[in-house]
C-alpha cells in the first residue's frame, strides 16, 4: 500500500460519521489493508462495534412476516399480536380456502333453487363457519404449542380471545361477502349473522367444561337439529331461526353464553385435555 | 437451602384412576431426576407442578408462591420453563420465530429485547447457526434443543424437562444431556425420564413414581445400594429372580433374593429401581 487513511479518519469511520467521498475511499481501502484495519480495531469503540454488530445481527434473523402477517402490520396491529395470529391453525390459507369453497357452495345452491323466501342452505351452513374457525383456533387437539401457551404467563383467555376476534372478523368478512352475492334477498341474506354469534360464543363458553372438541360438536349438531325441527314445522316459509323472533332468541343466546364465557373465563388458563 | 418447589399430600384422579396418591417433595437447585414406567404419573406431577392442571387434594409451592391463586399461578408462570413430552411446532416457523413467539407468550413484548433474549437461548443449546431455518427441516434433535431453548427463554428458576431424550439417537442423547446439565447450573431441574443413564450421569437426586406414588427419593447412590448383595449371575434364567435378563455376554443378570452361594454382582441404578418397582407392576418382569 503507499497510503493509509488517516487516523483521525478512522476514528470517523469508527463512529459511522465519515462521510462520503472519503467513506467509500476508507471503505475500499480498509477492506484491502490489515495495517489500517488493525488501527481501525484499536481506534473503534468496543462498546459502539458490539452494539453495531447487534443491530447487524438483529437485521438478518428477524422474522421476515409472512402474508398474513404483514397484512396486519400494514393494518396496525401490533408486532407481537400479528405473531400470535400467525400461528393460529383456523387464519391459514388452507382452512380459509375451505371457507370460500363452502360459501360459494351455498350460493350457488341459493341461485339454483330460488322459489323458497330465504336461501336456507346459505343461511344454515354460514353461521357454522366461525364455530369450526374459532374450534380449529385453540386446544390440544389442533393448537400444536397448546401445552406450552397454557403454562405460559400470557392467560389463556387472552390469547383466546386475540385468536377468536380474529377468526369471527375473517369467518363473517367471507360470510359478508358471500351475503353480497345474494342481494335479490335483501337484508334476509343477512338472517346468519346473529345464530354465528350465538353459535361461536355457545360453543365457547361449552368448551370451558366440555373440551374444545365436543362443545362445538354438540352446538353444531344442535343447530342442526333445530334447523330440522323448523322446517318439519315450517310449512314451506322460513325456517324460525330466521324469523324475527328466532332472530331475537340468537341474540339473547348470544348476551347469555357471552356473559357465561366471561365467568368460566379462567378454566381456560388451565390445561384442557387428557393427562397420561 | 430453601427448596425452590416445596408440595404435600397431592392427590389427582382421573375417573377411577388415581394419576397422583398423596405426593409429597421438595426440589431444591441442581437436576432431579424423575423416574417410573409409563403410567406411572410422572407427566401428571410435572402437569402440576407447571401449573397446568390442579391437584384435586394438597398444596404446594413453587419459588414460593403459591399456584392455587390466579396471581400466583402467573407468578410461578413468569419463572418456569417447560417442556412437555411431545412439543408441537409450527411447522412453517424458523427456530428464530417458533422461540420468538414462545417469548411473545412469555411477555415479552418489547421487540429488540425479545429478539436479544431469543439468540441468547439459541446460542445457549448451540442452534445459532441454524435460526433461520424451518422447523420442519431440522433433525429431531435439533428440534428437541429448540423445544428447550423456548423453555429457558426468561432465564427461569424452576425448569420442567418431560422425557426430553426419548427418540434421540445415543450421540444427540448425549449432546441434550450436556445442555441439561449447563441448563441445572444455578437453578432447579426436574426431569422426568425412562432411562436410568439420564439420572446416572446428571441428577443430584431422584424420585422414583408407580402407579401415582412415591417409591424413592434419595439420591442415585443410595437407589443403587438398594440393590446392594440382591444382583447376581447364573447360567440359566432364574425362576426365584424378580428380574431377569440375558446380557451381552450370554449369562443372566438377576436382581431380587439370591440363593445361597450366588455370583454377586456389582448393582448398578436400573438394579436398584428394578427393586424399587417390585411390587408396583408394570416393567418387573423382563
Amino acid at each position: 500500500m503507499t497510503w493509509h487513511v488517516s487516523e483521525e479518519d478512522l476514528r470517523a469511520y469508527a463512529r459511522g460519521e465519515l462521510a462520503p467521498p472519503v467513506l467509500w475511499s476508507a471503505d475500499t481501502h480498509v477492506t484491502a489493508c490489515a495495517r489500517c484495519r488493525a488501527v481501525l480495531a484499536e481506534v473503534g469503540d468496543p462498546v459502539a462495534l458490539d452494539a453495531a454488530w447487534e443491530r447487524l445481527d438483529a437485521k438478518l434473523d428477524a422474522p421476515r412476516p409472512g402474508f398474513f402477517e404483514g397484512l396486519l402490520l400494514r393494518l396496525g396491529v401490533a408486532g407481537h399480536t400479528a405473531r400470535l395470529l400467525a400461528a393460529t391453525p383456523a387464519l391459514r390459507g388452507s382452512w380459509l380456502g375451505a371457507v370460500v369453497a363452502v360459501l360459494m357452495m351455498s350460493v350457488v345452491a341459493a341461485y339454483a333453487g330460488r322459489t323458497t323466501a330465504s336461501p336456507t342452505l346459505f343461511l344454515a351452513l354460514a353461521p357454522l363457519l366461525p364455530l369450526a374457525g374459532v374450534a380449529l383456533s385453540y386446544g390440544p387437539a389442533l393448537d400444536p404449542t397448546y401445552e406450552m401457551a397454557v403454562v405460559s404467563p400470557m392467560h389463556g383467555f387472552r390469547l383466546l380471545m386475540i385468536r377468536t376476534v380474529a377468526v369471527i372478523v375473517a369467518s363473517l368478512g367471507l360470510d359478508g361477502l358471500a351475503t353480497l352475492a345474494l342481494p335479490g334477498y335483501g337484508l334476509r341474506a343477512l338472517a346468519w349473522l346473529l345464530p354465528a354469534l350465538a353459535l361461536t360464543t355457545t360453543g365457547l363458553a361449552l368448551s370451558a367444561r366440555l373440551g374444545p372438541v365436543l362443545a362445538p360438536s354438540v352446538v353444531g349438531g344442535g343447530w342442526a337439529l333445530l334447523l330440522v325441527a323448523a322446517h318439519a314445522s315450517a310449512d314451506g316459509g322460513t325456517l324460525a331461526p330466521f324469523t324475527a323472533a328466532g332472530q331475537g332468541v340468537a341474540a339473547a343466546v348470544a348476551a347469555l353464553a357471552a356473559a357465561l364465557l366471561f365467568l368460566v373465563r379462567d378454566r381456560f388458563d388451565l390445561f384442557n385435555g387428557s393427562a397420561a | 437451602m430453601t427448596p425452590t418447589v416445596s408440595a404435600s399430600g397431592l392427590c389427582l384422579r382421573y375417573g377411577g384412576t388415581r394419576a397422583l396418591d398423596d405426593v409429597s417433595l421438595r426440589l431444591t437447585q441442581g437436576v432431579t431426576g424423575l423416574l417410573g414406567p409409563n403410567g406411572a404419573g410422572k407427566t401428571t406431577l410435572l402437569r402440576v407442578l407447571a401449573t397446568a392442571v390442579p391437584a384435586d387434594q394438597g398444596a404446594f409451592t413453587v419459588l414460593g408462591q403459591d399456584p392455587g391463586t390466579a396471581r400466583g399461578r402467573q407468578e410461578v408462570r413468569r419463572r418456569l420453563g417447560y417442556l412437555p413430552q411431545t412439543p408441537g411446532f409450527h411447522p412453517d416457523f424458523t427456530a428464530f420465530e417458533f422461540v420468538d413467539y414462545v417469548a411473545i407468550l412469555k411477555e415479552l413484548t418489547d421487540r429488540g429485547a425479545r429478539h436479544r433474549e431469543v439468540r441468547r437461548v439459541l446460542d445457549e443449546v448451540d442452534l445459532s447457526d441454524v435460526r433461520g431455518k424451518r422447523i420442519k427441516k431440522l433433525s429431531g434433535g435439533m428440534r428437541q434443543r429448540v423445544a428447550l431453548a423456548a423453555a429457558l427463554v426468561g432465564d427461569p428458576g424452576f425448569l420442567v424437562l418431560d422425557e426430553p431424550t426419548v427418540g434421540l439417537d445415543p450421540e444427540q442423547r448425549m449432546r441434550f444431556r450436556e445442555l441439561i446439565a449447563r441448563a441445572g447450573e444455578g437453578r432447579t431441574v426436574l426431569l422426568s425420564t425412562h432411562q436410568t443413564e439420564d439420572v446416572a450421569m446428571l441428577c443430584h437426586r431422584v424420585v422414583v413414581m408407580a402407579a401415582g406414588a412415591v417409591r424413592f427419593d434419595g439420591t442415585p447412590a443410595e437407589l443403587t445400594a438398594r440393590a446392594a448383595g440382591r444382583v447376581w449371575s447364573s447360567t440359566e434364567r432364574d425362576p426365584g429372580a424378580k428380574a431377569g435378563w440375558r446380557t451381552g455376554l450370554g449369562a443372566f443378570r438377576n436382581v431380587g433374593d439370591p440363593p445361597p452361594g450366588a455370583d454377586l454382582l456389582e448393582p448398578t441404578l436400573e438394579d436398584g429401581y428394578l427393586l424399587t418397582l417390585d411390587g408396583a407392576g408394570t416393567e418387573v418382569a423382563v
